[in-house]
């Protein structure tokens, strides 16, 4: 134990033997540290909004449909009537309302959109507009003219990629043309199943995303109008999108989703069953940046590596007098170790505090992304333009652990090298 | 009998550099009782330093039977040896090798914290060698504060503190003035004569020599002399072996 104190004052007092040196060292690593935490913050604060936005411009944290639906995309495969109100009536429960955020049922379909000047195929998404607000972002990015209410059934909202297309704007007429829907097992149960059917709408909001596949094909209806044209009755719809406070809860909830309707034909997703492409995105960029980071960590653990062993190599007689003295090589190795691991710690002090610094300035006032693009950002960038870092407890206690084991490792190689030291050559004066 | 605080017998040393062979001992014997001071000298190459680290266990021998405070260097391990060199043995180098960031307290008692010995018992025994050696207020200075000659009487008191059998001094007044090197000489003949731990030193140095006990010159590896000359109350040796 004493001399485990001893080791350890030797090692802290050999750290300044060369004050520049160590300090310019523990900056680098420190550097490292905080280059890290950085951009882990942004990479998950970039995801997190990505999702966000991914999910309220798709079909939620979770969504519940008819079994069959995310393989097929088949109109007719709908959600029996019952099944919409169970899933209401169990997020209504005590213990989910308060991980819910929004709930909002849909019924999806195609059909064609026709204006004097020309057509085009669309995706209809009949809605229950006050739902729909709390779940998707297509509300929020109206350009011109307002989003659908309740008493206007004949309003439609497009994105302005079709409206450019159809050459229409606020108050023109279009004519929705589509198939009604069937009426076996949990399709429509009545209606004029395969008959052409079109209705008059007035277009009376236009909205963009940014997304060219949403501005150019998604169009909304009020949910009784879209009923009404394709037939269905009962309240069926094609799928009840949820959005949830926090994301990380969509396991969850799904989960308890599919206990709940057990025995139904219906299939209940989380975003990343539903919109798998944007997982395999966000996991390629985690991958990236990982590997990134490595590279980064190993440029500063190489300099490292280098600035330690220097250090030994220079203390070579030193070490053999403390060798010749009676200091075990054990000892010796512990002595650099410990001179490492001291040196790691102020870099890690250093890289903490630089690193939450910059984490908390572009956590509260975020990474304008519109300073890393001279002419305006790019038409397709459907995101807030401002990345906010979210960087969470764990991802610091694992970056911090990281970044202190491989101190350790490094130290090990000049720590061998010092309990190597070979008596008496290394007592020769030069 | 008496037990020899050193005992060598035909012990040789040979160095290889590749294909060169440079012999540095060549069939060295000799006895030291315990409480000599002893100086070994020659010219450069002769073997006084490689004679010092095999009786230091710092170096091991080709052949030859080595005692060192009664124990057979040949049979020990290097876990061994470094623990004889804890306890039973002190060594002084030619450029004192102080661990620069200590102080010379924490110097001296060093090894006595490597044998675990409690604090208020080291800096008992280390400021009463202090003020017996001279270097009593300076116990808290680093080596670069102190003065070459100070340095190496915190060496010595490093060496001496541990109470070792036997001192090993490799030139240890080369890096200092006449003055400073009389002074260090009448340290460790002061230590060597009220402690009773024998001392062995490497010099060049005629005045160490004329203060040295017995004078053990080696010429190419081979002891060229052996004589005693002090009236130190130790036996009067012939060339070769003591009596």
């Amino acid at each position: 134990m004493t001399s485990a104190l001893l080791l350890v004052k030797l090692s802290w007092r050999n750290l300044w033997r060369n004050p520049r040196g160590t300090l310019l060292t523990a900056v680098a690593l420190g550097l490292g540290l905080a280059l890290l935490l950085v951009s882990l913050g942004l990479l998950d604060g970039g995801h997190e909004q990505t999702i966000a936005d991914g999910v309220r411009f798709g079909p939620g944290h979770v969504v519940v449909q008819a079994k069959g639906y995310q393989d097929t995309n088949s109109n007719e495969l709908l959600l029996p009537a019952q099944v919409v109100s169970a899933v209401e009536a169990f997020l209504q429960n005590g213990i989910m309302q308060p991980l819910v955020k929004g709930v909002s049922p849909r019924l999806l379909a195609t059909g064609l959109l026709s204006s004097a000047a020309n057509a085009s195929g669309v995706r209809i998404m009949g809605v229950i507009p006050k739902n729909e607000r709390a779940v998707s972002l297509i509300p929020q990015r109206m350009i011109a003219g307002a989003y659908l209410n309740n008493d206007k059934l004949s309003g439609v909202v497009i994105g302005d990629d079709l409206a450019r297309k159809l050459e229409v704007k606020i108050g023109s007429k279009v004519v929705l043309m589509t198939q009604a829907l069937g009426q076996t097992g949990t399709k429509t149960t009545q209606g004029a199943g395969d008959q052409m059917q079109s209705t008059l709408l007035r277009v009376s909001g236009i909205f963009r995303t940014g997304l060219q596949a949403v501005d150019a094909n998604i169009i909304q209806v009020a949910l009784p109008a879209a009923q009404t044209l394709l037939g269905v009755t009962d309240g069926q719809v094609t799928q009840i999108a949820l959005l949830l406070e926090r994301e990380g809860d969509s396991p969850l909830v799904a989960k308890a989703l599919r206990r709940q309707l057990v025995g139904n034909p219906v299939e209940v997703l989380t975003w990343r069953e539903s919109i798998p492409m944007l997982a395999q995105i966000l996991g390629l960029d985690h991958a990236f940046n990982y590997i990134m980071n490595g590279v980064i960590l190993a440029m500063v653990g190489l300099g490292i590596l280098n600035t330690i062993l220097m250090r030994v190599l220079e203390r070579r007689y030193e070490f053999g007098v403390c060798k010749a003295i009676g200091l075990r090589p054990r000892q010796l190795a512990l002595m650099v170790i410990g001179e490492s691991l001291a040196l790691a710690t102020i870099s890690l002090a250093l890289g903490l505090a630089l690193g939450l610094s910059i984490d908390h300035y572009f956590a509260s006032s975020g990474l304008d992304l519109r300073l890393l693009f001279r002419t305006g950002l790019p038409p397709a960038l459907v995101f807030d333009p401002i990345l906010y870092s979210r960087l969470s407890p764990n991802r610091i206690v694992w970056s911090v652990s990281i970044v202190f084991m491989m101190a350790t490792i490094i130290s090990l190689y000049p720590a061998l090298k010092a309990a190597r030291t070979e008596l008496p050559d290394a007592l020769k004066v030069l | 009998m008496t037990e020899w605080a050193v005992e060598l017998k035909g012990v040789k040393k040979t160095y290889r550099t590749g294909p060169i062979e440079v012999p540095a001992l060549r069939g060295i014997s000799l006895q030291i009782a315990p409480g000599e001071f002893v100086a070994t000298a020659g010219p450069s190459g002769s073997g006084k330093t490689t004679l010092l680290n095999i009786i230091g266990g710092l170096d091991r021998a080709d052949a030859g039977e080595m005692w060192v405070a009664g124990q057979n260097l040949q049979l020990l391990s290097s876990g061994e040896l470094a623990s004889l060199r804890l306890h039973r043995i002190g060594f002084v180098f030619q450029t004192y090798n102080l661990l620069p960031v200590l102080t010379a307290l924490e110097n001296a008692e060093f090894t006595l914290l490597l044998q675990g010995m409690p604090a208020h018992k080291r800096r008992e025994r280390v400021v009463k060698l202090f003020s017996e050696i001279g270097l009593a207020g300076l116990e808290d200075r680093r080596p670069a504060e102190l003065s070459g000659g100070q340095q190496q009487r915190v060496a010595v008191a490093r060496a001496m503190v541990t109470e070792p059998a036997l001192i090993l001094a490799d030139e240890p007044t080369a890096n200092l003035d006449s003055a400073t090197a009389i002074a260090l000489l009448d340290v460790m003949e002061h230590l060597n004569r009220t402690t009773g731990t024998t001392f062995i030193f490497s010099t060049h140095d005629p005045q160490v020599m004329e203060r040295a006990h017995r004078m053990i010159r080696l010429q190419d590896g081979q002891i060229a002399s052996d004589v005693a000359r002090a009236a130190t109350g130790l036996p009067l040796k012939a060339e070769g072996v003591a009596v």
